[in-house]
């Protein structure tokens, strides 16, 4: 792995950023292996294993559902609270609440991207992009 | 019925040895045949394995999504191997994949996904929201040894994403909200487990799982739970009864006025009769035991351990 690694670029992130059509070529594909060592913070805290632009938008996206699954719930509830509207309602929280907490589990404990396995097969798409903080 | 791997083929000749028949803790037998080849110039190993075994399907009644809680990665590394999800395949898909096990999720038999649920207005826990004969047909062709098409719901979107190919692994778990609610996915349970999380346990759960979320305050979450109680109650727990073990995961008594749950009481209850069946015991199968290790010693950690072991009834059956 190390040998085919070309000497400008020490920097894992700066070829990324020259691409920016999300095309990833030899040397991305190598630092995206060089990546697979969880990266961790200067105090030595591990950072989440979350590698890819597709992963980075799921938890976004589950975020902003929990939110406004939980004002629609309280908004249901308020007109008829033993309606089937209402149970509902908060299914759909729950469902989407457990769903965030499973990707919370897999990137903090087991330190793995859920998309990781998907990206190798399909490195072009946009999910899989690399995802820069 | 059998099924055989093939990993080389080459002329058979020669020996042929069956192995020891192996026991596992549940005690059903898998008979393997392997053969050996010995070419002229060096000894080469043509393995073929024939599992003269059908597939053994678990079925584990869990309230806490499907296939990532610890207790079923646990399960499926005493089993052997570590379980991932299948490789390449859809992303959200729930499955977990071992050498030799898989686990799906029964959420994947749902029959109306998020938007249809929430036209009809049903929850998830509503047998209506579930495709029961898709469940029984798939299981009973995978328990036969025969691969499926099994469809994929999606957790995120909410959506049945097209399906994904599952292939009879030698241990099958099916795992969700219900695996022994249909008679007739029952009968082709080998071994059932319910995992009852008491209501004050479930609450500290949630709360410890939700309340780090912007969205979420304590009151949300307990309007959660309270607005699923009914229909967890009447269409979830009630498999309990049916259940071959039951994990029951209980507050401690061992603390008085404990809210913080870091200290649990756990109860097995374990099925007497069930084929292959030896339910675990402390000390001595016939005895009723109570015993506190180190129980008025001070050096010992607060707030030490009790374990019982007796035989009870639960729902009309010896446990």
């Amino acid at each position: 792995m190390a040998s085919s690694f070309t000497p400008m670029s020490l920097n894992p992130y700066s070829s990324f950023r020259s691409a920016s059509n999300g095309e990833i070529n030899s040397t991305k594909k190598i630092m995206i292996k060089m990546n697979m060592i969880t990266p961790s913070s200067k105090d030595g805290t591990p950072l989440k294993a979350m590698k890819f632009k597709g992963t980075q938008m799921r938890e976004k996206k589950l975020t902003e559902m929990i939110e406004q699954k939980v004002v629609e719930a309280n908004q249901v509830c308020g007109e008829d609270e033993t309606s089937d509207e209402c149970k509902v309602a908060w299914d759909e929280v729950e469902e989407i609440s457990q769903a965030k907490a499973d990707l919370r589990l897999k990137l903090e404990k087991l330190h793995q991207d859920p998309l990781e396995s998907f990206c190798q097969e399909n490195p072009e798409t946009d999910e899989c992009r690399i995802y820069e903080d | 019925m059998a099924v055989c791997t093939v990993y080389t083929v080459q002329s058979l000749n020669s020996t042929c040895s069956i192995s020891k028949p192996t026991k596992t803790h549940l005690g059903f037998n898998q008979k393997q045949l392997v053969f050996f080849k010995k070419t002229t110039t060096r000894r080469t190993t043509t393995e073929i394995t024939c599992s003269a075994g059908d597939t053994v399907v678990i079925g584990l009644a869990a309230d806490s999504g499907c296939g990532k809680s610890t207790f079923m990665r646990r399960l499926t590394s005493v089993f052997g191997g570590a379980a991932e999800p299948p490789k390449g395949g859809n992303p959200d898909s729930n499955t977990l994949i071992s050498d030799t096990t898989t686990v799906i999720c029964l959420d994947d038999y749902h029959s109306l996904d998020r938007t249809g649920r929430k036209e009809k207005g049903v929850t998830a826990l509503d047998p209506r929201a579930n495709n029961f004969d898709l469940m029984y047909e798939q299981v009973k062709a995978i328990k036969s040894g025969v691969a499926v098409e099994k469809p994929i719901y999606n957790h995120v979107t909410g959506l049945i994403d097209p399906p994904e190919l599952i292939k009879p692994p030698k241990i099958f778990v099916i795992e969700g909200l219900h695996p022994m609610y249909d008679a007739r996915v029952r009968e082709l349970l080998d071994f059932s487990i319910y995992l009852d999380i008491s209501n004050e346990v479930k609450f500290a759960w949630k709360i410890q799982r939700d309340m780090a979320e912007r969205g979420h305050s304590l009151e949300s979450i307990k309007a959660s739970i309270e607005a699923r109680k009914p229909d967890f109650d009447a269409y979830i727990d009630p498999q309990k009864q049916y259940a071959d073990a039951v994990i029951e995961v209980l507050p401690t008594q061992l603390i008085p006025d404990d809210n913080e749950g870091k200290v649990l009481r756990v109860r097995l209850i374990m099925k007497e009769g069930v084929k292959y069946f030896n339910p675990v015991y402390l000390f001595d199968e016939g005895s009723t035991i109570s015993w506190i290790p180190c129980g008025r010693k001070l050096t010992c950690s607060y707030p030490g351990i009790k374990f019982s072991y007796g035989p009870e009834t639960y729902f009309g059956h010896e446990v």
